[in-house]
């Protein structure tokens, strides 16, 4: 009887509990319930996130219509996420998505093709005002999908001290990337066993370097992939000899010991591992946040002494897109326009202040926000001259250009590592790409 | 109703919880999938009939395929015996009666419930080629240790090394097994003389052939699954696919590419692997397992 007893409470107890704990609402993420929710997801984590969710409450306290309820969705997962969310029925109204994934999801029919939302007068000014590379990234097929909240775009960060240890001066700075890489070679410190304890310069990023050497991997006028060209050939003869004489394994050994993180202050440039690295813009802000006092000069990757092409580079980085099926569309253009600056431009400039990113129209460079932000990291200039560049050019326009860069990312693996030549690996890549269009073909797609 | 009508009734009402979520969510797209494979699908616009095109062009056309099979066969192949040698050598160390033999026990089985994900991160740590624990602990001896993720022989060998990390599972099984041996086979034996080797290979391992059995086939399945690790520890196949593991590049296919169909055809050939090698280790059973 006793033990029933017992039985009986701890069932009664178990399901108070289950009730209890059932019956909390969760805390609400509204801090204006009776406005038009817009529900906004985004890459970013840790200090970013907050960068963004102070955006989103600047624009929730800008008008009195929409709260935008942003939701941090990390990771590399992002694109599956938001096409679970679209099968699920229940999609953001707004994401913020790598271009890289645009073509795909947009060929997919997930987005909204964003002139169904634009008015006139912004589609005008879209078209007119903005920076042609960062306009098209977001471009597919003759329609906009994606408009940029910042763009990333990659130079060179050299180290002032490094340099003068050399009795170098960064104005003398070399014109070419030959000299660049010579005088990283100078600048690699070893140890007693000549383990690598600071790299001079390395040269990487094929699918950002190629600008530097040729067109990259598009050629606009017959509207087809260019992979296998002379020069993208000459920039990968270049990298792999580069990373040669250093040392492939050297190399291997001394990044894989490296901080990778990319908002605790501890990039490796920041820390003196890298005399001279190639990163994206972001870096100044960081640089600004973590190291005020740094001596530090950005440069534009100079071209080869031969036949290159000064300011070359590609864009990526975050664009906002609008699922088919998002059901608040009106208010998440309102704050595409907030951000990128279709409405206030002074409050769109400390958007892309606040993060360190490149704005989408020149003329928010021209703000007093801007300039003002300027003033406190002059070297963020650099990256706006390049954008300027008839060599900065946008990624292919292809459906299948996440399978496109990796195949790309493998061209340089396999001919850095010495598995293929430099010739061979791109004759690969080509014969990989070009097999992937057959089947596409023949599955009955149109690209 | 009759009683045994009755029982079973109550039997299949207490386990129709797991039976509608077997059916909804396994059996269902399960065979799903099989149409699904003769399609081009991207999972929002409606599947389109190809035929049999994507089993054409994967075992025709694609290379990576190849290579993703290649890599999975040769780590089932080297892990699975590896994973019961292992798994029997513990279970028989941890079968003695010494002091402390349950913490021992405990200390063995505890990585097996680390969740994977975490396990994974850990060994991106220890697997560090200038800061990681392994070689750090070589340096002592005067080693240079291997670049281990980042080059392409060693990360396929070191996620072989991590994959017998979680090997306590089975290990208890295997020692469950070994409590389950009649106690009076090695009475006889040590009466007829046998040594303690003859022991082990004429009373211990027979009588602990089913355990074993079971383990290689749950190890067969689990090898060819192979995924999470892989894709934590090398997301895009490592070094010169290296360690593009079979259901990576099914994954990378179906939510990086929205190839579903493509992924579908690639899972039905992975399923018709996994059951064709079943089959066979149930076939061979006769030879080797014996029952009681």
């Amino acid at each position: 009887m006793v033990k029933n007893l017992k039985w009986v409470a701890f069932l009664l107890l178990a399901l108070g509990f289950g009730a209890f704990v059932f019956s909390q609402k969760p805390p609400s993420q509204r801090k204006y319930p009776d406005r038009i929710e817009v529900r906004f997801w985004h890459r970013w984590g840790g200090e970013w996130a907050k960068v963004v969710a102070d955006i989103a409450e600047r624009y929730n306290q800008s008008q009195t219509k929409y709260e935008v309820v942003p939701l941090s969705i990390p990771g590399s997962g992002a694109d599956s996420k938001l096409t679970l969310g679209i099968i699920g029925g229940n999609p953001p109204d707004v994401m913020s998505m790598w271009n890289g994934a645009i073509p795909s999801l947009a060929s997919n029919g997930l987005l909204t093709p964003l002139e169904e939302v634009m008015p006139p007068e912004d589609q005008t000014r879209f078209m007119n005002d903005s920076y042609p590379v960062i306009r098209d990234s977001g471009r597919f097929d003759g329609k906009t999908y994606g408009v940029t909240i910042g763009s990333d775009l990659y130079a060179l960060y050299v180290n002032e001290e490094h340099l003068k240890e050399l009795g170098l001066n960064v104005d003398d700075f070399p014109k070419t990337l030959e000299g660049v890489c010579e005088l990283g070679n100078r600048l690699n410190k070893t140890d007693a066993n000549g383990n690598l304890t600071r790299l001079g310069f390395l040269l990487n990023s094929f699918s950002f370097v190629a600008y530097n050497f040729g067109p990259g991997f598009y050629d606009p006028v017959s509207d087809s992939l260019s992979l296998n060209t002379a020069e993208n050939l000459r920039a990968l003869e270049f990298i792999t000899e580069e990373r040669r004489k250093i040392g492939f394994e050297r190399v291997t050994r001394f990044q894989a010991g490296l901080n990778t993180g990319s908002d605790t202050g501890g990039w490796p440039f920041i820390t003196g591992d890298l005399s001279i690295t190639i990163d994206g813009q972001w870096r100044v802000e960081e640089i600004r946040k973590y190291r005020p006092d740094m001596k530090y000069r950005v440069i534009p990757i100079p071209p080869p002494a031969t036949n290159g092409r000064a300011m070359g580079g590609t864009i990526s980085g975050n664009f906002m897109v609008i699922p088919t099926s998002a059901k608040q569309k009106e208010g998440a253009w309102d704050f595409i326009r907030f951000w990128s600056g279709f409405a206030d431009k002074e409050a769109s400039a400390r958007c892309f202040n606040d993060g360190g990113w490149l704005p989408l129209f020149p003329d928010l460079v021209e703000t007093k926000t801007f300039q003002a932000w300027l003033k406190q990291g002059p070297e963020f200039q650099g990256f706006i001259d390049i954008l300027s560049s008839e060599n900065c050019l946008p990624m292919p326009p292809v459906p299948y250009l996440q399978f496109l860069n990796d195949q790309i990312g493998r061209a340089e693996d396999q001919a850095v590592r010495g598995t293929l030549s430099p010739k061979a690996a791109l004759e690969k890549l080509r014969y990989t790409v070009a097999e992937e269009q057959r089947k596409r073909k023949s599955l009955g797609y149109e690209e | 109703m009759k009683p045994g009508r009755k029982n079973n009734l109550t039997g299949y009402l207490f386990i129709a919880p797991w039976l509608i979520g077997f059916f909804v969510f396994t059996f269902v797209p399960f065979l799903q999938s099989i149409y699904l494979s003769f399609t081009r699908y991207n999972i929002i616009t409606p599947p389109k009939w190809v035929g049999f095109a994507n089993y054409q062009m994967l075992l025709t056309q694609d290379e990576l395929f190849w290579k993703s099979a290649l890599v999975t066969v040769k780590f089932a192949v080297i892990h699975v015996p590896l994973a019961v040698v292992v798994g029997v050598c513990l279970a028989l160390l941890l079968n003695r009666e010494v002091k402390g033999i349950a913490a021992y026990r405990t200390i063995f089985f505890l990585p097996s419930i680390v969740p994977t994900v975490a396990t994974s991160v850990v060994f991106l740590w220890i697997l560090n080629p200038t800061t990681g624990l392994i070689n750090n602990l070589l340096r002592n001896f005067g080693i240079q240790g291997p670049a281990w993720l980042n080059d392409p022989f060693w990360a396929f060998w070191a996620l072989v090394i991590m994959s017998l990390w979680g090997v306590g599972g089975s290990m208890v099984i295997y020692l469950a097994g070994l409590k389950d041996i009649p106690i009076h086979l090695y009475e006889a034996a040590i009466i007829d003389g046998a040594s303690p080797a003859k022991r082990l290979r004429h009373v211990t391992l027979p009588m602990l052939s089913p355990v074993i059995f079971f383990n290689l086939v749950m190890g067969v399945i689990g090898a060819f699954q192979y995924f999470t690790q892989a894709f934590v520890m090398t997301p895009n196949g490592g070094p010169q696919d290296s360690t593009l593991f079979y259901s990576l590049y099914l994954f990378n296919r179906a939510w990086k590419y929205y190839d579903m169909g493509y992924a579908s055809a690639m899972a039905w050939i992975l399923f018709l692997i996994v059951v064709t090698l079943t089959a066979i280790v149930f076939r061979s059973q006769k030879k080797w397992v014996h029952y009681g």
